[in-house]
C-alpha cells in the first residue's frame, strides 16, 4: 500500500533532553494507527514533528514522497522552506488536546477561515462546507455560537469539523479526549469513529485504550521515545510479550 | 473684574492646541506603537535592540525633558528650528508610541501559544496569523491599558506650556494672575474632567463591543 506519512530515524531534543530516539513509521493510505504509551514517552512530540509544530533534529520525514525534512550526509534532518512545508502540511489535519478555537470567531467563523484565506475559497462554497460538516458532527444549531458558549465535548466536535474543512489527506488527533470530562469523551469518540468508518487516514494518540483498540488498524507503543512494538492491535492487548507493554497495560485498563 | 463668560471663553481657546496635540498624538503614536511592537516580536536582533533602546530613552526619560530638548536642545545642538507645535506634536508621538509599543507587545504575547498552533496547523501563515488570529484577540486585552493612557494624554498635553504655547493650563494661569482669583483654574480643572468624561466613555463603549466573546 501506498505510505501517505513515512518517518526515518527521527530524533528529537528539547535542549539535554533526548525526545525521540530514532523513530522510524510508516502509515498507509486509509489506515487508522493509535500511538500509545506512558506520559513523556513523546507520543505528542512525535505527531507534532509530523505537522512542523516542533521541529526536528535528525532523520526524515515525507508527505506522499515529498520531503519536508531529508537527513543530509550527516543525518540531520533539513527542513525545506517554510513556504514549502506550510504547503504540505496542509494536507494534515491537526486536533488539539485543548481544542485551539479561535473565541473571537463563531462556530462558523472558525470553520471558514482557513479554507478561505488559505485555499482561497469562495465564501459561500466554504459555509456550505462548513454546514455539511457542522451537520455531521451534530452541531449544526451551534454555528453561530462563540466557543466559549460550548461544552468541551462541543468545542472539540467543533475543531475536528475546522481540521476537516481543509479537506485534509490525513487526520492527526493529539489527545483528543484528555481534556474532558468523562461524561464528554463519547461523543467525541463517535465523531472520529464515523470519520474511520469513512477511511480516513488517521493517526490519534490517545489514553483511551478501548477505543484504540476497536478503531485501529495498527497500534504504536512508545516508550522512552522508541518505537516499542508497531502491530495489530491484538499483539499489544490480547497477547503483550513485550514486559514494557505488560507493565503499561496492568497500570492503565 | 472680568466677567466670567470673557475668562472661560479665553481658557476654551485654549483647548484647541490641548485638543489638537491629543488628536495628532493619538492618531500617529498607536499605529507607531504598533509597527513598534510587531518589530520587537521578529526575530531580528539588530531590530530589537533599536527599538529596546527607543522605548527605554521615552519611557525612561520625563515627558518634559523631552519636550525642552526637542524644542531647546535640538535647536542649540543641529541648529534645527522647530515650531513650538511641531515640537510638541513630534515629542509626543515619540513618547506615546513607546509606552504603546509596550503595551501593544505585552497585549500580542499575552495570546496563547495554542492559537499560532491551530493557525499553523490549518496552513496560515505567519502575516495572516497575525492579522486574522492574534492581533484581533490582542486589541480585547490591550484596550484597558490603551484607555488608561488615553485618559493621561489628555492631562499630560498640559505641559506644552511649559514651552510657552497657549493651552488650558497656560490660559487659565495667565487668567489667575490677572484677576488674583482662582476661578481660571476651576475652569480648567471643569475643561479636562470634561474631556476625561468623554474619552473613558469612549473606551468603555469599545470595551463593550469586544465583550462579544471571552
Amino acid at each position: 500500500m501506498e505510505a501517505i506519512i513515512k518517518v526515518e530515524n527521527l530524533h528529537k531534543y528539547f535542549h539535554s533532553l533526548h525526545v525521540l530516539k530514532g523513530i522510524s513509521l510508516e502509515v498507509s493510505k486509509g489506515e487508522i494507527v493509535s500511538v500509545i504509551g506512558p506520559s513523556g514517552s513523546g507520543k505528542s512530540t512525535l505527531l507534532r514533528c509530523l505537522n512542523h509544530l516542533e521541529v526536528a533534529d535528525k532523520g526524515s520525514i515525507s508527505f506522499e514522497g515529498q520531503f519536508i525534512a531529508k537527513a543530509d550526509a550527516s543525518g540531520k534532518a533539513v527542513y525545506k522552506n517554510n513556504r514549502e512545508v506550510l504547503a504540505i502540511c496542509s494536507n494534515l489535519g491537526m486536533v488539539f488536546q485543548n481544542f485551539n478555537l479561535f473565541p473571537h470567531m463563531s462556530v462558523l467563523e472558525n470553520i471558514i477561515e482557513a479554507p478561505v484565506m488559505v485555499k482561497g475559497k469562495a465564501k459561500a462554497e466554504a459555509v456550505r462546507i462548513a454546514e455539511e460538516l457542522l451537520d455531521k458532527v451534530g452541531l449544526l444549531e451551534k454555528k453561530d455560537a462563540y466557543p466559549n458558549q460550548l461544552s468541551g465535548g462541543q468545542k472539540q466536535r467543533v475543531a475536528i469539523a475546522r481540521a476537516l474543512a481543509m479537506e485534509p489527506e490525513i487526520m492527526l488527533f493529539d489527545e483528543p479526549t484528555s481534556a474532558l470530562d468523562p461524561e464528554l469523551i463519547g461523543e467525541v469518540l463517535q465523531v472520529i469513529k464515523k470519520l474511520a468508518d469513512e477511511k480516513m487516514t488517521m493517526i490519534i494518540v490517545t489514553h483511551e485504550m478501548n477505543f484504540a483498540r476497536e478503531i485501529s488498524d495498527r497500534i504504536i507503543f512508545m516508550d522512552d521515545g522508541q518505537v516499542v512494538v508497531d502491530g495489530a492491535p491484538a499483539a499489544i492487548f490480547v497477547n503483550p510479550d513485550h514486559p514494557r507493554i505488560k507493565t503499561f497495560l496492568n497500570k492503565v485498563l | 473684574m472680568e466677567n466670567l463668560w470673557n475668562i472661560s471663553r479665553f481658557i476654551l481657546e485654549g483647548a484647541t492646541i490641548s485638543v489638537k496635540i491629543y488628536a495628532v498624538t493619538l492618531l500617529f503614536s498607536i499605529p507607531l506603537g504598533m509597527l513598534c511592537a510587531i518589530g520587537k516580536l521578529t526575530p531580528l536582533k539588530p531590530l530589537q535592540w533599536l527599538l529596546e533602546l527607543y522605548t527605554w530613552i521615552f519611557r525612561g526619560t520625563p515627558l518634559l525633558l523631552q519636550l525642552f530638548f526637542s524644542y531647546y536642545g535640538l535647536q542649540i545642538l543641529t541648529g534645527i528650528e522647530l515650531s513650538k507645535e511641531m515640537a510638541a506634536y513630534i515629542t509626543f508621538v515619540l513618547n506615546y508610541a513607546a509606552y504603546f509599543t509596550e503595551i501593544f507587545r505585552a497585549g500580542i504575547q499575552s495570546i496563547d501559544k495554542g492559537q499560532y498552533e491551530a493557525a499553523k496547523a490549518l496552513g496560515m501563515n505567519y502575516s495572516q496569523t497575525m492579522k486574522r488570529i492574534v492581533i484581533p484577540q490582542a486589541i480585547k486585552v490591550i484596550l484597558p491599558p490603551t484607555g488608561n493612557e488615553a485618559v493621561t494624554l489628555i492631562k499630560d498635553t498640559a505641559l506644552v506650556s511649559a514651552i510657552a504655547l497657549a493651552d488650558i493650563l497656560r490660559n487659565a494661569k495667565s487668567v489667575v494672575s490677572r484677576t488674583a482669583s482662582v476661578e481660571g483654574y476651576f475652569i480648567a480643572a471643569i475643561l479636562y474632567l470634561i474631556m476625561t468624561f468623554v474619552i473613558i466613555n469612549i473606551f468603555k463603549y469599545i470595551e463593550k463591543r469586544f465583550a462579544y466573546y471571552n
